[in-house]
């Protein structure tokens, strides 16, 4: 008896264990949902969590039936072997009760399920903020609308979503070549990038402060490392990026011998100047590369693409989300996206190592596949550009004034 | 279970007690003609999946070349599909003769089926070579693609069903297609008739709605 | 009840009337040991053994995988596989598991066990059984040649187009995939055509359909989902085929496809294929637990409903895969609501099982076990199921650890438990010996304790966000420790296995000590069982029954003949198993003769599935043999004249001259001989 009452107390506790473990220390847990940080993602954690209570209760009375009744009803050893027990073929009362039950549960749970589906559902207003989310093998680009004409095409970025905190974002999430996923565990559900289809989505954040997430359909070889992070600025902080983010980079002559000049140089002559774009530099022989969005045109689906860098220095992450950009430490994370505005700052902060590391070779940091198979696909990620030593210094210098 | 059979005590199946009598099958079809209904219905879900893909995609050229609606030659196909029609005619023709025991009328139907079905083949490959001609390959665009994969895949198998038929033609040719094979007959006009309404249904979706 | 030995096509074998010499060329073959005789076998209880046998081959390979992916996530930032080599690795995990594992071990258990349960003598198309077999083998290997020859397929287990197409997967594996899927595919179809035709067509006098096993009525209705699942996964796989070899525009979005067109395709085919692989499953707990608890299954009629019920249901509940993918409001909420209402037949039957349980007099040997843990970790599954139903929530948990998960403790604690259960309990049944009762307790213990820990954990990590198919993962996102108790069940699971295997070893070993030389045979009737199965010797004859079971009792035919209510209203024993059970010793059942065709047109397909891939005129050399095979087997002669291949001595040649002599009915003929 004493087995068989330990084995029952035994399974509520693992459940409960299970539930602790799974919601406990969200400091460290940048992706655990169940600690939401929108309204969205608070709408469905709060149809969740009594799901899982009633599951739950289920789990407990199905688990202990489990170890109950094969136990209570166990052979005896002094039991006759030729006497079998009683033959019950079924009971239709009881039957029809666990049908019956089981399905009225559900259809509660299932009305409550119904409405959450369209409250999610519901547009943000018109005033919102508007973002068309691209995903591509293997990063995330943000296009801005901010003049509401229904072009994004006031700012172009990546890596990082910038939103104003505690409003409404419009994301209309499409896809350059495969299938990804966009989530942003904290703030909303996930919403596939589909190429040749626009999906709605929408965003809230309460606060200001930097949410991950990360690409959550199988979008081949670098899936893992396709990493998502909005980043909330208050309205004014936001206003300010905005306009940041529109002022274009300055060109430099041929006979301008500092460093980052000499930088410049080596981005329009190298091979990066065909596929990444810095507005004032190169943004005008793309233009069509850019504007169009990429899905129609033959030959750019699978390469031709890279982040526009013309305020790389704006992010906090680059290779799609790969590697930190501004160093991971306490005090350079909470100068937020300013981290480089300050030279002090940007010498303090930048993980110089990483971005040289990935200048020398990039296909070694990160899989990607960006030697074109004749006749099957072309370029995938960026190739090994065989730069010297020399002229990493020299890009490195040019990207930090990529402010 | 009644208390008379209880009653009878232990049942120790004894010699002589199989029952001679029951049926062959339990639904009274042969294993065969039930097992090519189980079939063809197992080839619904294959030409619906087709169909759907089609429907899908039917209005998609965008990248380039004509649309299958805009290069048929209803008139055309209008004409081998009845070509198709009346070989089932035919085939209903020459099950029921082979079911008479008149093995040599059967046999003429059946080769009359399986040539009309060669006509209909010859029809496709026709049409095929002038949608190709006319700029419409395989792969030019997504309608096209899914148009001759939906018809290809009928026309394999209607000359599957050809194949049949002429085998039979040769079974009987060597006097081996008598009355005691009538539902082998059967069986094959069975998959037969289902290519025809298969057809039936391609043409009407593909060619007839606008 | 004819045992009919005619192919697909219906083609008519030589030896008709009026025609003594058959048209085929080759005599068929007459092996009945050694390894001729399974190549060439029609029985479908070797068949159903090399399925068996085949599975856990598989099993170990998809396992390996398995064991290459947990060490990978380890820990963090694991270096032990590229992400190149990852992706391919959980794509053949994935599949493997499904397609080469689940799928044919229940396979292996319908096609032993459907024939005897519903008193027959095979099924009703021996020689296509086989060549189902041998396609399965042909698309297995296949499938894995891609190993050896290059490159595995690397686009998940679901293979969502554009991703598959041949611009983001220039490799071959994704051919391979696709070659080796439809082989298996077609052996799925040939499968569901044949038992269907045997359920509905061969029972024994007095089975109504309402008389038969739970098993074989979840088997009939795995059977027709295989039947309408299975051509729609074939069109969508010929659309990526075309696409891929000869550029055809299906997933082609730079001319305007939708990438929404597989995904709907295949979930269609996808979730009814979920109830294919636990349909069996549950089929073979409701035969576990009756006998175990030593009562009948409890609400028979809701039980075979309820399975019927999901059949329907799970044609319209594809797009639960979908949430994510951006189908719209609507469209979620419908799916969500029919998703809810699929729960309603399964707890019936989680409830019914514990209800046959009730009452009872359990004895805990080692099968009930794995049934017993099987309805709990089952339980475990579809709870978590239900809360996949709730869309919105569904939109954190797709693509996470909660959801693999979900499917482990479904498909692993749900399906795999009780094929390992089966092992035990059919074991003697199938091989005349006992598995060690202590060896299996052990092994369920280890087995139960493993997958716990393995698959426990990731619904954490899924709610910490981790998401699935990813190589790696960061340090500092909270993952590392469960990460790290799931590799270590997973290394207990390996033991578990391992476990089986000495147990199946020792077994072996010392039944054949036991036995000195002489064949293996276990007593009859060992569990006090209650289906027809157990009417047969251990191990059952090749002819199955020595006489065909007239059924007078209903459901529990055994048991009835073997207890009776005595005047004080108990059931108490009237007949020994000695006494009901056959002996087996018939010798004059004339069988289907074994036939070398279904090897040789299975044996053709590789060789297509490499030409097309390589070089066409492979595949048109495969093509000649798929074709000449089709021909010989065709024109084989249906019943050899000159001897059956199991009883040489019979004195009793085949009667001729009947209507259909090619499918001589075996039961008359045994009645003559009488």
């Amino acid at each position: 008896m004493s087995r068989r009452s330990q084995m029952r107390r035994f399974a509520p506790l693992v459940g409960v264990a299970l539930l602790l473990a799974a919601c406990g220390g969200n400091q460290k847990l940048p992706q655990n949902y169940l600690d939401p940080k929108g309204p969205a993602a608070r709408t469905i954690n709060n149809l969740f969590m009594p799901v899982l209570g009633v599951a739950g209760v289920v789990f407990v009375i199905v688990l202990g039936l489990c170890l109950f009744v094969p136990l209570k009803f166990r052979a005896r050893k002094d039991a006759d072997e030729d006497v079998a027990p009683r033959q019950i073929h079924g009971n239709f009362a009881l039957e029809i009760g666990w049908t019956i039950v089981p399905a009225l549960i559900l259809i509660v749970i299932g009305v409550f399920t119904l409405k959450t589906v369209f409250t999610l559902s519901k547009e943000p207003p018109k005033t919102a903020l508007s973002v068309e989310v691209i995903g591509q093998q293997w990063w995330w680009e943000y296009r801005y609308d901010l003049d509401r004409d229904g072009k994004f095409d006031e700012i172009v970025t990546a890596n990082d979503l910038v939103i104003p905190a505690g409003e409404k974002v419009k994301l209309t999430i499409t896809s350059r070549d495969v299938i990804h996923s966009f989530w942003v565990p904290k703030l909303n559900g996930k919403r596939d990038a589909v190429p040749g289809r626009k999906h709605p989505l929408w965003l809230q954040a309460d606060k200001p402060g930097e949410y991950v997430g990360q690409c959550t359909e199988f979008c081949g070889l670098s899936h893992a490392e396709m990493r998502i992070k909005a980043v909330a600025l208050s309205r004014s902080a936001f206003d300010d990026w905005t306009k940041r983010m529109q002022r274009t980079a300055p060109r430099y002559s041929a006979d301008d011998t500092s460093l980052a000049a000499q930088g410049y140089q080596v981005f329009t002559q190298q091979l990066c100047a065909s596929c990444h774009v810095i507005n004032g530099v190169n943004d005008k022989q793309t233009k069509k590369f850019t504007a169009d969005g990429g899905i129609k045109t033959p030959g750019l689906q699978v390469s031709g693409r890279a982040p526009n860098l013309t305020h790389l220095m704006a992010r906090t992450t680059f290779a799609g989300g790969k590697f930190y950009l501004r160093k991971n430490t306490k005090e350079c994370n909470a100068l937020g996206l300013n981290w480089a505005q300050k030279p002090a700052d940007l010498q303090r902060c930048i993980d110089r190592t990483a971005l040289e590391a990935w200048l020398r070779n990039p296909p070694g940091q990160k899989a990607m596949a960006p030697e074109p198979v004749p006749g099957r696909t072309g370029r995938r990620g960026m190739p090994n550009l065989n730069l010297s030593e020399q002229q990493i210094d020299q890009l490195v210098a040019y990207l930090e004034t990529l402010k | 279970m009644t208390d008379a059979t209880l009653a009878e005590g232990p049942v120790v199946v004894a010699p002589g007690d199989y029952d001679d009598d029951h049926p062959v099958t339990n639904t009274g079809l042969s294993n065969n003609k039930l097992a090519m209904w189980v079939f063809l219905a197992s080839e619904c879900l294959l030409f619906g999946g087709l169909i759907s893909t089609y429907l899908l995609y039917k209005d998609n050229n965008i990248s380039g070349g004509p649309l299958p609606r805009q290069i048929y030659d209803i008139p055309f196909t209008s004409i081998s599909s009845f070509v198709l029609l009346t070989s089932s005619l035919t085939m209903v023709l020459a099950v029921s003769a082979i079911a008479r025991g008149e093995e040599r009328r059967g046999r003429t139907w059946l080769a009359t089926t399986a040539g009309l079905g060669m006509v209909f083949i010859s029809g496709q490959v026709y049409e095929f070579q002038t949608f190709v001609r006319e700029g419409m390959g395989f792969t030019t665009n997504a309608a096209s693609s899914a148009f001759f994969t939906l018809t290809g895949f009928h026309g394999v198998h209607v000359t599957m069903g050809i194949i049949m038929l002429v085998s039979l033609v040769v079974l009987s040719l060597r006097g081996r297609l008598g009355v005691e094979r009538a539902e082998t007959v059967e069986i094959v006009g069975l998959y037969w008739h289902f290519v025809d309404v298969v057809w039936i249904l391609i043409f009407t979706v593909v060619y007839l709605i606008p | 009840m004819a045992l009919t030995e005619t192919g697909p096509l219906a083609l008519p074998s030589g030896d008709g009337a009026g025609s003594p010499r058959p048209l085929g060329v080759f005599a068929r073959p007459r092996t009945t040991h050694g390894w001729r005789s399974w190549v060439t076998t029609v029985d479908h209880k070797k068949i159903g053994i090399m399925y068996g046998a085949t599975a856990l081959f598989f099993f170990l390979v998809g396992g390996m995988e398995a064991l290459l992916i947990r060490l990978q996530l380890a820990t963090p930032n694991g270096k032990l596989l590229s992400a190149d080599l990852y992706n391919q690795v959980f794509t053949m995990h994935g599949t493997t598991m499904v397609f080469l594992v689940v799928m044919p071990l229940g396979a292996g258990f319908m096609n032993y066990l459907v024939p005897l349960q519903i008193g027959a003598r095979d099924v009703a198309f021996p020689r296509l059984n086989a060549f189902g077999f041998w396609c399965f083998l042909a698309g297995g290997l296949v499938l894995n040649s891609s190993w050896l020859l290059g490159h595995a397929p690397d686009g998940g287990w679901f293979m969502y187009a554009p991703n598959s197409g041949v611009q983001f997967s220039p490799t071959h594996g994704i051919d391979f995939w696709n070659m080796g899927l439809l082989f298996t595919g077609i052996a799925s179809l040939t499968g569901a055509i044949n038992l269907i035709t045997t359920v509905l067509n061969m029972r024994a006098p007095g089975m109504s359909m309402f008389k038969m096993p739970v098993f074989t009525w979840m088997t009939l209705v795995t059977q027709f989902l295989l039947l309408f699942a299975i051509p729609v996964l074939t069109a969508a796989q010929f659309l990526l085929m075309f696409d891929r070899l000869f550029g055809a525009k299906f997933f082609d979005v730079s001319a305007g496809a939708d990438p929404l067109l597989w995904e709907n395709l295949f979930w269609i085919f996808g979730h009814p294929e979920v109830y294919i692989m636990i349909l069996p499953a549950f089929g073979l707990v409701s035969e576990i637990l009756p006998v175990f608890s030593r009562k009948p299954i409890f609400g028979y009629p809701f039980m075979v409903f309820s399975g019927i019920a999901i059949g329907v249901m799970g044609w319209g509940v594809w797009a639960h895969h979908m949430f994510a993918s951006g189908i719209g409001p609507y469209s979620v909420a419908a799916f969500s609501m029919s998703t809810m209402l699929i729960a309603v037949p399964t707890g019936i039957k989680v409830f019914n099982w514990i209800a046959t349980m009730w009452g009872g007099q359990v004895r805990f040997k080692a099968p009930m076990l794995y049934a017993i843990g099987m309805v709990a970790m089952f339980t475990v599954g579809g709870l978590s199921g239900v809360t996949h139903a709730v869309s919105p929530a569904d939109t954190q948990q797709t693509d996470t650890y909660y959801i693999v998960a979900h499917f482990h403790y479904v498909l692993f604690g749900g399906a795999l438990f009780v094929f390992v259960g089966g092992f035990y309990y059919y074991w003697p049944k199938v091989f005349g010996y006992f598995l060690s009762d202590a060896g299996g307790k052990l092994n369920f213990w280890i087995l139960f304790v493993g997958f716990n820990m393995t698959f426990g954990p990731m619904h954490i990590l899924g709610l910490r966000g981790q998401p699935r198919r990813v190589y790696t993962y960061r340090s500092n996102y909270g993952y590392e420790f469960w990460n790290m108790v799931s590799t270590i069940g997973a290394i207990i699971i390996g033991i578990s296995f391992l476990v089986l295997m000495a147990n199946i070893a020792i077994g072996y070993a010392r039944a054949k000590r036991l036995s000195a030389g002489g064949p293996l045979t276990a007593p009859p009737d060992p569990w006090d069982a209650r289906s027809l199965e157990w009417l047969t010797a251990n191990p059952t004859p090749v002819h199955n029954f020595d006489r065909v079971p007239t059924i007078r009792f209903g459901l529990d035919e055994l048991f009835y003949r073997k207890y009776r209510e005595d005047e004080g209203g108990r059931l108490v024993r009237v007949a020994t198993a000695e006494e009901v059970v056959e002996k087996g010793d018939r010798t004059d059942v004339h069988l289907p003769s074994p036939s070398y065709w279904p090897i040789v047109v299975a044996f053709g397909l590789p060789f297509v599935g490499w030409g097309l891939i390589y070089n066409l005129w492979l595949a048109l050399v495969g093509g000649a043999v798929v074709v000449l095979g089709i021909f010989g087997w065709a024109l084989e002669p249906s019943v050899d004249d000159e001897g059956g291949p199991l009883h040489p001595d019979h004195g009793q040649p085949p009667t001729t001259g009947e209507s259909g002599a090619a499918e001589a009915p075996v039961e008359q003929e045994a009645a003559l001989v009488d």
